[in-house]
């Protein structure tokens, strides 16, 4: 049986939900080098503008999705109707807690400087953050941190990719990914 | 400060604003005039007041932590060991610190902002629902298609008697007294005795009199009944 086919098929099936490396060799009963050697012919039969959707690294899975190229026509599709987006606030918290996992709500807070509970609330119902565990402070507050689910809002492949800010405490690190989030202009599947 | 365009909805809080009139005034945080900044901040609320927009209490305190940090610049105190209440800000160096920390995050947010738009001209599908592939539970018993099969044969078994019969009406009546001592008889002479061989007769009386019957003798501890397994023959025996 050809694998490229059962591949293909399994993206498709798996929808926005997305696979990753390890479920695909469980599932083709293959090495990672053979599924990464698949998904890399699959990756570049679609690079054809004959075909309209491309594989992406989202949240750490593998997923398809349409290509950017022809947004214009998906607008047509789907209607004139402006995508829902994230309010600022909303974008504040996520990205503190996105800088700072595990973090507690009161944290939040304070480096905001205004209650954050309401929010906080919305975005964890939405799954772009949830509960990770419990701090150690009075009254056990809840700790929260970053979800796949958020990695793939923003088109992200892993925290790696997580813009870079200026902060004090942590080392950036270089590391050189096989697989990169779809906004990076190589092609990761060919450089390797 | 002259025209208003911004209103305190537009911000996302006290830093947000402090944020926002720095910039306006071109002040740098590391050189920012407390005092300046102060009195903006100030104005900015009082004019919100004037426009009766309600003003979340963070604000109040945002001014409230200012003027003490401008009062104490005045006095100049040497640090008087004051005790460092943990509400709000209380001094320039903090003030100045939480800023910088909060425009970090500010400006990232226009990173997440694109990050979010550019995301949104792709899409992907949600998932194939694959129930019709989905191996269905198995039950952990030895069950076959056999006893499957005699289950429903029992049950035709069954069922044939409850089709009316032709007869003529007459009324006995039957006593579970009476039902005890004949089901008594049945287990002296056979010892043991299923179930349903004690329903010789299948009507309604009979049928509820002999199961009272049965259950009145295990009641006073004359019989005992037994199953091996779920739909397995009973019987019943003398103690």
């Amino acid at each position: 049986m050809n694998k490229l086919g059962v591949l293909e098929g399994i993206l498709f099936a798996i929808g926005d939900e997305g696979v990753t490396l390890k479920s695909i060799c469980e599932i083709l009963d293959t090495t990672e080098e053979e599924a990464k050697n698949l998904l890399k012919n699959l990756q570049k039969r679609y690079e054809s503008d004959a075909y309209g959707i491309r594989i992406s690294f989202l949240g750490n899975t593998f997923k398809l999705t349409t290509k950017k190229e022809h947004k214009d026509y998906y607008q047509k599709l789907l209607g004139t109707s402006e995508a829902q987006s994230l309010s600022p606030s909303n974008l504040e918290v996520l990205a503190i807690v996105a800088y700072n996992e595990p973090i507690t709500r009161l944290e939040i807070d304070n480096l905001r400087g205004v209650a954050s509970g309401y929010i906080v609330r919305k975005l964890c119902a939405r799954g772009l953050i949830k509960t990770v565990g419990k701090s150690e402070m009075p009254g056990r507050p809840n700790l929260y941190g970053i979800t796949s689910e958020f990695l793939d809002y923003f088109g992200l492949a892993t925290r790696d990719d997580l813009p870079k800010i200026e902060h004090p405490e942590e080392e950036t690190k270089e590391e050189t990914e096989l697989f990169t989030s779809i906004y990076k202009d190589k092609e990761m599947l060919n450089e390797n | 400060m002259d025209n208003f365009t911004l209103t305190i909805n537009d911000f996302s809080g006290p830093l947000d604003l402090l944020l926002h009139l720095i910039k306006e005034s071109k002040m740098d945080i590391y050189s920012l005039k407390i005092e300046e900044i102060t009195k903006q901040y100030i104005d900015y609320i009082d004019s919100m007041k004037k426009l009766n927009i309600d003003i979340a209490s963070e604000y109040l305190v945002m001014a409230s932590s200012l003027v003490h940090i401008k009062s104490k610049m005045l006095v100049n105190e040497k640090d008087n060991e004051e005790e460092p209440e943990d509400e709000g800000i209380q001094t320039e160096e903090e003030l100045k610190r939480r800023l910088l920390e909060y425009e970090e995050y500010k400006k990232v947010c226009d990173d997440f902002k694109d990050l979010e738009s550019k995301r949104q001209e792709v899409h992907t599908k949600i998932p194939e629902s694959l129930y019709e592939y989905r191996e269905d539970v198995k039950l952990n018993t030895d069950t076959t298609l056999d006893d499957l099969v005699k289950a429903f044969e029992e049950f035709l078994k069954r069922k044939k008697f409850e089709k009316p019969l032709d007869t003529k009406i007459t009324h006995r009546e039957l006593s579970i007294t009476k039902r005890t001592g004949e089901i008594r008889n049945i287990l002296k002479t056979r010892k043991r005795v299923d179930f349903f061989e004690l329903f010789e007769v299948i009507n309604k009386p009979y049928v509820v009199v002999t199961f009272l019957s049965i259950l009145e003798m295990t009641k006073n501890n004359e019989i005992n009944i037994k199953q091996s397994k779920n739909f397995d023959k009973i019987t019943i025996e003398m103690k």
